[in-house]
């Protein structure tokens, strides 16, 4: 039986090797996760511009680069074509006896803010040293953007990975060879166990090098593993359903894209719906593997949280893989 | 081999039966036709017996395997060649039976050796996408033999194949035949059942009319027959008439006496015009 799971995945694997589709399918989590670690440096980046006269008082420029990236000009004139340029910067020129802060008008709040309060200080004479509040650092080095980013796409590549699924049956379907391999010794359970392996074996590949190449090395792996492993269920079962209700491939690539909307609905109603309104988005399996994805990345999760998760998720999904199974059964046949 | 006792299937509960109560054997090293129309159920009941169709009714046992029970070891010992060909289209010739020949749990036969033998040589390691329907055709007629049956169920093995192509998987049935592989043949076209089938079943809606070797067929229903060509008012007129029936003895001397013969041939009946004398309908 494990001999032709492998023989069915293998056979499988050889021809979305040389599917464009498929391909694009398998690869592009890839990519994804190298965009997401190519931006993420500037994806929390909350340094304020100023712009402030060469001229003006060097302690003051050096007081202002310790919190500011501050570029100098010559003139107030260069300063104020510099502030009317499309990003977010501040001038600061002198001004009888105090300063002008020259804005643009469209900045952000902060960044008016900021630079009246750094200037400020700068007059009162204050520095870090004098604070009275003790500096606490939980150490957490990753912005929360780029968890987030990294969760949506180990969701997006489990979604996916259904999607492959579908494409294979709907190809099978399409060139009848189902019924070539029902008259051959594997069973239906070893056939179906064997298409799944392809997408599982792409679910998780695509997972390990996502996390990898947006560097949360140092995540618990079986945690994420796990996760992954039990949310690929639904995916699964929704990729089996549109792969037999489905005539061609692109019927069966936006069947499955319908589906997904609303389960990817489920992960922005978990970052964007206040707290009493969560329990609406209880029912999607996706909701509980966002869940325990955002405290395994986030590096707070502990195994009771994260098994009492998984635990709904394999039950959710078991709910509908007994409501699929005969049309599963029936549509293989 | 194969016995089937009582065999009805509906496509539709309670509807039209696709097969009604059928009954037949088939034994070790037979090769058995069955014959029919399109839609006279011979399909569904190949579909039974191959398993690909849920039994509903009756008793049926293939290779020694009661077909009720889901037994997925008995098609180590069975090969079925489908109608139409269904062979994956991004895999070269040989990947695509070296797939089917990992998947059976008896020795299996060298997959370049089967596409030679069905006269693809050459197209081993060409996508089978780029092959014709023709070609296609042969391939799946090949993946049948790839576990060494011992029972070959074979759907319109020639359809759609070119005579020299048609000729050649012909020989390689009766090579098979010669083997003792117990063939059931399923065709439309009656030449080919007479000329490799033992005996012959002719169905017509669900329901087999009779059973017979095409040797018996022959001497029952088509002795003596004369194709008769003539001129009557300008124009060649055809007729076929039987030598033992007395209307149609004298309906060859009224012709012979009064108009001007073109031909005159006695033949033997095909097993197509069998089958329409005793169906009351033709095979297409």
């Amino acid at each position: 039986m494990i001999k032709k799971l492998f023989v069915v995945f293998k056979k499988d694997f050889l021809t979305s090797r040389r599917d464009f589709m498929t391909v694009y399918i398998m690869v592009v989590p890839l990519v994804l996760a190298v965009i997401i670690t190519l931006f993420a440096p500037g994806l929390n980046d909350t340094t304020v511009n100023l712009a402030m006269l060469k001229s003006d008082d060097t302690q003051h420029i050096e007081y202002m680069e310790q919190f500011a990236k501050v570029e100098l000009f010559s003139s107030v004139e260069e300063m104020e074509r510099r502030v009317l340029k499309r990003d977010d910067i501040a001038a600061i020129a002198p001004k009888g006896d105090g300063y002008e802060i020259i804005l643009q008008g469209n900045e952000n709040d902060i960044i008016e803010t900021y630079a009246v309060m750094l200037n400020t200080l700068y007059e009162l004479g204050s520095t870090r040293e004098e604070t009275t509040a003790q500096l606490i650092s939980f150490g957490r080095t990753v912005p929360p953007l780029k968890t987030k980013l990294v969760n949506m796409l180990i969701s997006m590549t489990i979604m996916l990975s259904g999607m492959l699924i579908a494409i294979s049956i709907v190809e099978e379907k399409f060139e009848n060879t189902i019924n070539a391999l029902n008259v051959t010794p594997i069973s239906q359970t070893g056939f179906v166990l064997g298409k799944s392996l392809l997408g599982g074996v792409v679910a998780m590949a695509g997972i390990i090098c996502a996390v990898l190449i947006t560097g949360f090395y140092d995540v618990n792996w079986f945690m994420i593993l796990l996760v992954g492993f039990t949310s690929m269920m639904l995916s699964f079962i929704i990729g089996f359903l549109q792969g037999i209700g489905s005539d061609d491939v692109m019927e069966a690539a936006a069947g499955v894209k319908m589906i997904m909307l609303p389960i990817a609905g489920s992960i922005a109603g978990y970052e964007f719906l206040a707290d009493n309104w969560q329990w609406t988005m209880y029912w999607s399996p996706f909701y509980w593997a966002y869940k325990a994805n955002n405290m395994i990345l986030s590096k707070t999760a502990d195994w009771g949280t994260v098994l009492l998760c998984t635990g709904i998720v394999i039950g959710l999904s078991l709910l509908v893989y007994i409501a699929a199974l005969p049309k599963i059964r029936k549509g293989l046949s | 081999m194969i016995s089937v006792k009582n065999l009805s299937h509906a496509y539709i509960k309670g509807g039209n039966l696709a097969v009604n109560n059928i009954s037949f054997e088939v034994s070790k090293g037979e090769t058995f036709g069955f014959l029919g129309p399109s839609g006279a159920g011979k399909s569904t009941t190949q579909g039974v017996l191959t398993g690909l169709l849920k039994q509903q009714s009756g008793e049926v046992s293939v290779a020694g395997y009661d077909t009720k029970k889901v037994q997925n070891e008995r098609f180590n010992k069975i090969g079925v060649s489908f109608e139409q060909s269904n062979v994956y289209g991004k895999l070269t010739a040989k990947e695509n039976l070296d797939f089917y020949a990992k998947l059976f749990d008896v020795p299996t036969r060298d997959s370049e050796e089967l596409i030679r033998l069905v006269g693809l040589d050459g197209k081993e390691n060409v996508r089978v996408g780029e092959f014709s329907k023709g070609m296609k055709h042969r391939l799946t007629f090949a993946r049948s033999m790839i576990n060494h049956p011992e029972l070959w169920f074979l759907d319109e093995p020639t359809t759609g194949l070119d005579p020299t192509i048609a000729a050649t998987i012909k020989d390689i049935i009766k090579e098979q035949t010669a083997k003792g592989v117990t063939t059931f043949l399923t065709t439309h076209n009656m030449y080919i059942a007479d000329e490799l089938c033992d005996r012959v079943a002719f169905i017509i809606d669900g329901v087999i009319k009779l059973i017979d070797t095409p040797k018996n067929l022959k001497l029952q229903y088509g002795q003596k027959l004369i194709d008769i060509e003539y001129i009557k008012d300008d124009q060649v007129v055809k007729e076929t008439l039987k030598t033992i029936d007395e209307q149609d003895r004298k309906r060859i001397g009224e012709i012979v006496n009064t108009y001007d013969i073109q031909t005159m041939h006695s033949k033997e009946a095909t097993l197509e015009e069998i089958f329409i004398q005793v169906t009351g309908r033709g095979l297409v």
